[in-house]
């Protein structure tokens, strides 16, 4: 034994014994950089990783440069309107090939040594090129695995990875949701944010479908809204449900496998929501379940282990790209039903605005939370973090409300105060930790 | 210095170290009910977000009252990114007088922030471009757009850190 906690057993890392009430994680998993180390390698490398919305890279030659795990890749619009995803490093010495996050290029040129490459990947120039050189050899390294579902555009630095399709399985009702909105598919509107938070990428996970700390982080933002609302001052602001936040509202939460997890609550004042104005067409092309879902349900979703999708107060994807066992960066971008209204759009953004950024109201108080949280797990002298609320009520397969969209989780609680949804997810980072 | 250069300077002046000085009733007066408070986001490395209504903002008030928004989610003691208080000191400069119609005024500076907390210290620029007016003889502030220089943010950004 070298007493590195992964070379001794990480299977202790997760004290999963629900038949006795009992789930825990060993909180060194949020502050040891050796199992950070670990988790590059056998998660974020290994994984379907989600690298960016197909509306960032609409036309051909644009590209969105991205990271899987630590590596810096960039995926590019093709001339036949695929998508290729490269490794961004030019094949010669390493320079990054992109000069902004996003931009468009039908042929990059590295702006070190100048060499360049077409869209395609193919090395086609070599400044002062000696003679009988084999260009293709130094053409740029595609990644493994590359798809889209519903726009959503995910890659694998992995050959070995299951299809998309089966390894986004139950989440997948929970993307239509999104997707389902407007005929025409989802758009990123311009602008984002990204922010620094110094916890570990798995606090984050927590955080975003955690029902449990939204009536006491939170109830500053539901005072607050009240006490807006009750000057009548909504100037285009549209009602947030008080009810939510305080707690008192039907609500959900579900593992969905492979280490996704979702949560829901129901919204009190769903004609007040931005997607309102698309009731009647909804109820046309979609199953009264579905409508139901959308219309009156504020949803959270994780997709392990770097995306959620939240539609919610608003709309956003959120993005994680942990730097080290202290540090992610979280970037954050409001996803829109293309040709909704200005007055929707208007009151979708300034939700977003309120709650969702550092900027704002609600999400400025989740980071500090969260790094707490951080500070805390340095006190290794009480070592667990509890995960049991809730295992005396698992629902094993479909609730009502599971049932109701058609969706099949691995475990339901019928309460957002629970934490049951977190089994599922530490289960599978085990799993992929260990390499199994 | 002209007189009106004079004036703008100091409400300028005046707004930040209320700011600093948590002096939140007084700071909200120097603005007009009207008030529009705007950050706009990036929209790339070069560029942010021009269309207010329709793109993301970090923060778009359109009225004094988003500011008293503000001001009652820090005086509740109950917002976790705000308690305790990140100590903050602006060094204002640069103002300049860029246009004056009547009771209206437009006016740029610049603003250093030096913000103290948890992270330790951090240092941070915005510009600042002004609308003021002129409500019974008094100058107030009717829009403020700040462009906020930093992208990837650390800690919590409200109305004191900008």
């Amino acid at each position: 034994m070298d007493g590195s906690i992964i070379a001794d057993d990480p299977s202790a890392l997760v004290d999963d014994r629900i038949d006795q009430g009992v789930f825990r994680v060993d909180r060194s998993v949020y502050t040891d950089e050796d199992i950070f180390g670990q988790e590059v390698q056998n998660i974020f490398e290994k994984c379907w990783i989600f690298l960016c919305h197909e509306s960032q890279v609409a036309n051909h030659g644009d590209y969105f440069w991205t990271e899987i795990g630590r590596q810096p890749v960039f995926v590019h619009r093709q001339e036949d309107d695929s998508l290729k995803c490269f490794i961004n490093a030019c094949s010669h010495r390493a320079a990054i090939l992109t000069p902004f996050r996003r931009g468009n290029a039908k042929t990059l040129t590295c702006r070190f040594h100048g060499w360049s490459y077409k869209c395609s990947g193919a090395c086609i120039g070599i400044k002062n090129e000696e003679p009988d050189t084999d260009r293709s050899h130094f053409d740029l390294r595609e990644i493994a695995s590359l798809d889209t579902y519903g726009g959503f555009v995910f890659g694998s630095l992995s050959a070995d990875v299951p299809s998309l399709d089966d390894w986004l399985g139950e989440a997948k009702p929970w993307i239509d949701l999104m997707v389902a909105q407007s005929p025409g598919g989802l758009e990123v509107v311009p602008g984002s944010s990204t922010y620094a938070v110094d916890g570990n990428w798995k606090f984050q996970a927590e955080n975003s479908v955690d029902g449990y700390h939204v009536s006491t982080v939170h109830r500053v933002f539901a005072h607050t809204i009240a006490m807006r609302e009750s000057k009548g001052e909504y100037t285009g602001i549209k009602k947030t449900e008080a009810g939510r936040m305080a707690g008192g509202v039907p609500t959900g939460s579900y593992d969905l496998g492979n280490g996704h997890m979702a949560v829901w609550a129901q919204h009190t004042t769903p004609e007040v929501r931005p997607i309102w104005e698309a009731k009647e067409r909804l109820e046309k092309e979609l199953t009264p379940g579905q409508v139901e879902w959308i219309l009156s349900k504020g949803r959270n979703l994780y997709i392990f282990p770097n995306v959620m999708l939240m539609d919610n107060p608003s709309t956003q994807i959120r993005v994680m790209k942990p730097h080290s066992a202290n540090q992610v960066d979280i970037s954050v971008y409001c996803v829109a039903p293309k040709g909704e209204s200005d007055t929707a759009r208007a009151g979708r953004l300034r939700k977003f605005e309120d709650f969702y950024l550092t900027a704002g109201m609600a999400t400025s108080d989740d980071v500090a939370a969260l790094e707490d949280t951080q500070e805390g797990s340095l006190a290794t002298g009480a070592k667990w973090n509890e995960f049991s609320r809730g295992i005396g009520s698992i629902i094993s397969g479909p609730d009502a409300a599971a049932s109701q969209l058609g969706f099949s989780p691995t475990a339901c609680a019928e309460n957002w105060d629970f934490e049951i949804h977190y089994h599922g997810f530490y289960r599978q980072w085990l799993k992929m930790l260990k390499g199994d | 210095m002209s007189d009106l250069q004079q004036e703008v300077t100091n409400l300028i002046y005046r707004e930040s170290t209320l700011l600093d000085r948590r002096e939140w009733d007084d700071w909200i007066s120097l603005y007009t009910e009207d008030a529009v408070y705007w950050v706009p986001s990036w929209a790339n490395e070069e560029e942010t977000t021009d269309d207010p209504e329709l793109q993301l903002n970090l923060i778009y008030l359109r009225n004094r009252g988003g500011l008293e928004d503000r001001v009652f989610r820090i005086e509740s003691r109950d917002s976790y990114a705000s308690v305790p208080l990140d100590r903050t000191v602006h060094v204002v400069g640069n103002v300049l007088v860029q246009n004056e119609n009547g009771d209206e005024v437009e006016a740029t500076a610049n603003c250093i922030i030096h913000t103290y907390g948890k992270k330790g210290g951090l240092t941070r620029g915005s510009l600042y471009d002004f609308k003021l007016r002129r409500e019974d003889g008094v100058l107030k502030i009717t829009q403020k757009k700040i462009t906020f220089i930093d992208d990837r943010l650390e800690g919590p950004i409200d109305v004191y850190h900008l």
